[in-house]
């Protein structure tokens, strides 16, 4: 296993008056190499539980596995470089971190942190800026003359040079634009698939998890209410709506057909799979150009 | 219908210092209209220039090449407080335009600094803050919403001023979808109730949908004016546009590949599953 929660509850400023629970007994695996999605309602428990992953927080009770590390609540912050280094976290609006001269510098910094030397780091970011799709020509720039997308870019190029084997991402496409999501989500689906980096998602865009993602977490008030794979979380989409959560455009549209009466062998979730089932029980195919 | 916004050969480029003018304009030779009472989009990708577009019209950026006349006054250093009393603006990250410690507070910023006595104010901002579904929250700190209710805020704060034009900056692009089409659901209902023109500046293709005529920007020019069903119509160029595909365009083009022809141009959903049903239904 990649991830394993073994009834994780957090409690924010446990023993004190305004103690808070944001984490109730949550327990799920994701395989190795796997691509889980955490989807839920703002306030649902979703940016806490990412956090227990590199032990930003550490379970009040319970115990997180990431491949060889085991984080419980007697974790101690001595242990946890190994950890930090091996669990990538981008942030909501990680291009608000980026900080040095260059991008080069800017990518190197987390390396150099770490311990390697500065010629190493420097060669590293300028390959880190091929991964992330922006070119070692970039290197010796500012990353404050960058768009709003290439320095988010930059900021995940940073993450990737810590070469993490998992990489956590908190809402990493939230306000670029269609081309850019689209361009972002298909680098860390190469990341997924080439290198095989084990993903974790936080996204309100079901369209992607949809898409992607193998497994799907939904959370509630703290609490983990449905994990599946995609098939089987969107199977039910009116018990998603009474959850506040979206279905993807396209098992919207076939729950519009199947209301006509059309009846899915399964629900498809993403505009090809609804072509296939559809062209499967085409009448008579291709008439119309006949 | 007359038009509340002219705008006429608009140029800007960005300074980075005193000699150092940008080379490429942010905007180039822009000129177009708004109707009273409409609602405009403007679409564009991520540094086509439709946010220095939005706030040129604000007096926010002082340009130097062209006229805008917003409401009739031209807008010049000395008549550009006047402007922005026609004008009610939402940024696109809720964060950075909260300055009370209470929604009430908040809302009745734009009150206060224009001198209205306390007991006119109260009930304004109580009449606002109501208007947007936020009346519950009224003692919250601003800090405590969601991002969806902190648009909502923003918009209570607009309603106190009532100004004749609403300037989305990417209002929504920051909230979840429930929160999304809460917020547009809300702009509709404001839009009809105080009679405002909206411009909403977009990649939103659901915020595009509710506009009545859409303009496209890129790379600081204006490159195409037309009702939303004519702007989406136009497939793959609607991703340079800044746009999503619809998902109706994504189900026509997989079905083509499966050898299945449908419609041609620009389909609502509905249209697009009547077409299906009739083909499916007729075996």
């Amino acid at each position: 296993m990649a991830i394993s929660f073994e009834h994780v509850t957090y409690t924010y400023q446990a023993g004190t008056p305004m103690a808070n629970t944001a984490l109730t007994d949550v327990s799920f695996d994701v395989p190795d190499h796997g691509y889980l999605a955490i989807i839920g309602h703002t306030g649902s428990g979703k940016s806490t539980l990412i956090q227990e992953l590199n032990a930003l927080l550490k379970p009040t009770s319970g115990t997180v596995h990431v491949d060889d590390f085991t984080i419980t609540p007697k974790t101690t912050n001595a242990d946890l470089k190994p950890l930090r280094q091996h669990v990538g976290m981008v942030f909501q609006f990680p291009e608000s971190q980026l900080f040095e001269e260059t991008i080069r510098k800017d990518i190197a910094f987390g390396p150099q942190n770490f311990g390697m030397n500065e010629t190493d780091a420097n060669q590293l970011a300028d390959e880190m800026l091929t991964t992330v799709g922006l070119g070692s020509s970039f290197a010796d720039r500012s990353p404050f003359e960058l768009s709003g997308g290439q320095m988010r870019r930059v900021a995940i190029a940073g993450v990737l040079a810590m070469r993490p084997q998992v990489l956590v991402l908190d809402e990493p496409t939230a306000g670029l634009d269609p081309r850019g999501r689209e361009e972002m989500m298909t680098l860390f689906d190469q990341l997924h698939r080439e290198q095989g980096l084990t993903i974790v998602l936080v996204t309100h865009q079901m369209e992607d998890v949809a898409e992607y993602a193998e497994q799907v977490a939904v959370m509630r008030q703290g609490r983990l209410v449905k994990f599946g794979t995609p098939q089987e979380v969107f199977q039910d989409p009116d018990w998603l709506r009474a959850n506040q959560l979206d279905v993807p455009r396209a098992a919207r549209f076939a729950q519009a057909l199947a209301a006509k009466g059309v009846a899915w062998d399964q629900l498809p979730l993403t505009a090809e799979q609804l072509a296939d089932q559809l062209a499967a029980r085409w009448p008579q195919r291709g008439s119309a150009d006949v | 219908m007359a038009n509340i916004i002219e705008v006429a050969h608009l140029s800007y480029r960005y300074r980075n210092g005193e000699q150092d003018v940008d080379q490429r304009p942010a905007l180039n030779d822009v000129s177009f209209t708004v109707q009273a009472g409409e609602w405009l989009a403007i679409v564009g990708h991520n540094g086509s220039g439709k946010s220095t577009l939005a706030k040129s019209l604000d007096g926010l950026l002082p340009f130097t090449e062209g006229t805008i006349t917003v409401g009739g006054i031209k807008l010049t250093p000395e008549t550009v407080w006047q402007v922005r009393e026609k004008i009610g603006m939402i940024f696109q990250n809720p964060d950075n335009q909260f300055v009370g410690a209470t929604v009430e507070d908040d809302v009745a910023f734009g009150l206060e600094n224009r001198q209205i006595a306390r007991a006119d104010m109260v009930p304004r901002v109580q009449a606002a803050i109501e208007e947007v579904g936020m009346t519950e929250f009224a003692h919250r700190e601003p800090s405590s919403l969601s991002g969806g209710q902190k648009q909502r805020v923003a918009l209570a704060g607009i309603v106190t001023i009532a100004p004749d034009i609403l300037i989305l900056d990417e209002a929504t692009s920051m909230l979840d979808p429930q929160g999304r089409r809460d917020m547009l659901e809300l702009v509709r209902r404001l839009r009809t109730n105080q009679h405002l023109t909206v411009i909403s500046i977009t990649h939103d293709i659901d915020e595009a949908a509710n506009a009545d005529r859409v303009l496209a920007i890129d790379d600081g020019q204006l490159v195409e004016e037309a009702d939303p069903a004519t702007i989406f119509a136009q497939g793959d160029r609607l991703v340079q546009l800044g746009l999503d595909l619809p998902f109706t365009s994504k189900l026509q083009a997989a079905l083509r590949q499966r050898g299945i022809t449908p419609p041609d141009g620009y389909l609502t959903t509905a249209e697009m599953e009547a077409w299906l049903w009739q083909s499916l239904s007729n075996t």
